[in-house]
């Protein structure tokens, strides 16, 4: 029988996700994830709905397994995208952390977040926000993120969003 | 008001094998004004699907060129178009991106209008002490001039003096009836919409989707990722009909595909996929062989970009997508995209269409965000004059020729131009229509 999530557990993790994502440390990004990870982020259907069904429905990223943001990873890598070269600076500030659910190993977790990034490239400064639900999960070398929505408000993408500015 | 000459902006000498556009026409606010003016306040506008108002008080907002549009279908079903801006003070009216209503009441002053944009009622009207005249005038929305239906396609004009949309549209008629043919049910918009901007000039989203010479080039990361996805199978992923066909590839022999050029500036690239189980439409291909015949189905299977002028693309090759163009300045431009498919199909082709869509054109996927960024670089790039012509539109001068080809005579299409292409040629005469209307709309406000 495992404890039930903490806010403070999971705060860290959401932290440590964040420093990762803005530090471009990559594999330690990726190693937060469970290889059968949802990472999600819907569009918008209008004014004040987001899309709900993705099979159905637009989303701006909808990956089912890790796999897919290994190649993510892998393309920001390779120096074949000039979107991602040179690759934004960024600092996430995520906030108003709550543990919505929490029951034997796994929580529901809410949050807010804000990406400030600087595109040197472009020299010019934008901003990100929204509300993430991140589902935690505890395995045997600790907690891992099961799935993770990001619900983006500001959908007007100037130019490019990647997984690093969300 | 523009000092320079058309012809110090597009050299269109046919004869010398010459076509050179300068960068002043991507950069320079005057010119922008006169755009708007005259290309997208002067004629045929794209503004919607008519799927997007299903229902009887249906309603959808966009803009032409600046001036915002409502699009209403009546009590009777009747489609309309109207000026989103209340006759009284200019406020407008219907305030969201679409939904329902009998009766659109303005925010400032109440006066009322019905979804057939009749006035129904000024507030106080009978205390108000107008004087007679003000009943001389109609209080009516503003009727869009020219307002037309193509198959489900809908069109505007602000100007009344424009040909008839079926004139406008002319051959490249029947590439839209390729995209609404899918499906006897006709085609919609899978919901969520998905907007960005980019800061560099309208026109270089224009020449992008026409553009066969750089998907090597500026999208390796996405090619290479396809090659990765196959070595390293992995269920999660998507399959892209990219790595089904080789149309774009420098080993490709033969001819794979080319392009085609209309008046009024629309204009077509395509290449050859095959009736591949990587699109959607796949499990329809009997079907749509039986009601088409195979010619016109294996078009549909066709990478097929598509550009009416000067606002609306259809780009089906990762999967299927409808653009609208919104320039905002000269060197600033919204993108309006939706994925677009053919009603009643299956579950899991709507499923597999929705993640190539994702994959591929989202500018949170992987191939727009490249586009986007390089045009940037170009619109930094164009505010030299130090050489102001510009040298992309000199590919396939030799091959161009009037008139269709085999391939357009198999669905009894006759283009302006054609050009039949190996994968190597990538056609640059088909942006030649584009500056070629370009110039004949801007020619009542620039000088020869």
């Amino acid at each position: 029988m495992s404890a039930p999530i903490t806010r403070m557990e999971a705060e860290e993790l959401l932290h440590r996700e964040a420093l990762y994502l803005d530090r471009g440390e990559w594999d330690a990004w990726l190693a937060l994830y469970t290889p059968d990870a949802l990472f999600w982020m819907p569009a918008w259907r209008d004014e004040s709905t987001p899309t709900e069904d993705p099979d159905s429905e637009l989303s701006l990223i909808y990956y089912r397994g890790r796999r897919n943001l290994e190649d993510r990873v892998w393309r920001i890598r390779s120096g074949r995208s000039i979107a991602s070269v040179s690759r934004p600076r960024a600092v996430h500030m995520i906030g108003n952390v709550l543990v919505e659910r929490a029951q034997e190993g796994e929580a529901a977790v809410s949050s807010s977040f804000t990406v400030h990034l600087h595109d040197v490239r472009a020299e010019r400064s934008h901003v990100f926000f929204g509300r993430y639900e991140h589902r935690l999960v505890r395995g045997e070398d600790g907690l891992r993120i099961a799935a993770k929505k990001i619900l983006l408000l500001n959908d007007v993408i100037p130019t490019v969003v990647d997984v690093y500015a969300i | 008001m523009f000092q320079g000459r058309l012809s110090e902006l597009i050299d269109d000498r046919p004869d010398d094998g010459v076509f050179r556009v300068s960068r002043a026409i991507f950069d320079d606010a005057q010119l922008f004004e006169l755009e708007m003016k005259r290309i997208f306040e002067g004629g045929w506008v794209f503004l919607g699907l008519a799927s997007q108002a299903p229902a009887p008080h249906d309603f959808f907002t966009t803009t032409i060129g600046r001036v915002p549009v409502m699009v209403s279908r009546d009590g009777e079903g009747v489609l309309r178009g109207f000026v989103n801006s209340c006759p009284h003070k200019g406020s407008r009216i219907a305030q969201t991106m679409q939904g329902n209503a009998r009766l659109h009441v303005c925010p400032y002053h109440s006066w009322t209008f019905d979804s057939a944009g009749r006035n129904k009622a000024i507030k106080w009207k009978r205390a108000g002490c107008y004087a007679e005249a003000f009943d001389c005038d109609s209080h009516d929305l503003n009727a869009l001039p020219r307002f037309e239906d193509y198959r489900g396609f809908l069109f505007g004009s602000l100007s009344a003096a424009v040909p008839s949309l079926s004139d406008h549209l002319g051959e490249a008629a029947r590439l839209l009836d390729l995209v609404a043919d899918q499906s006897e049910e006709g085609v919609e918009l899978v919901p969520g919409g998905v907007a960005y901007t980019y800061e560099a000039n309208w026109k270089l989203q224009l020449e992008n989707c026409s553009d066969a010479y750089h998907f090597t080039s500026a999208h390796p990361s996405f090619i290479q990722l396809l090659e990765r996805r196959k070595e390293q199978p992995d269920p999660s992923t998507t399959r892209s009909t990219w790595s089904d066909n080789q149309n774009w590839s420098e080993t490709a022999e033969g001819v794979q595909g080319g392009s085609y050029s209309f008046g009024y500036g629309h204009a077509l690239n395509w290449g050859v996929i095959g009736v591949s189980d990587a699109l959607p439409l796949y499990e329809h291909a009997e079907a749509l062989a039986r009601r088409h015949g195979e010619a016109r189905r294996d078009w549909m299977f066709n990478m097929r970009n598509l550009t009416i002028f000067p606002n609306l693309q259809i780009a089906e090759n990762a999967s299927s997508q409808l653009r609208v163009i919104r320039p905002l300045s000269a060197g600033r431009t919204e993108m309006r995209t939706w994925c677009i498919a053919p009603k009643g199909e299956s579950a899991a082709a709507r499923r597999q269409r929705i993640r190539q869509y994702e994959d591929f054109f989202n500018p949170s996927g992987l191939a727009t965000p490249d586009d986007t960024v390089i045009y940037e670089n170009c619109q930094r790039g164009f505010a030299s004059r130090v050489q102001p012509w510009l040298q992309g539109y000199a590919r396939g001068m030799t091959a161009s020729r009037p008139g269709g080809n085999i391939f357009s005579d198999a669905i009894g299409m006759t283009p302006e131009r054609g050009v039949l292409a190996d994968a190597q040629l990538c056609d640059e005469t088909l942006y030649h229509g584009y500056y070629r209307e370009w110039a004949r709309r801007m020619a009542g406000e620039v000088r020869a």
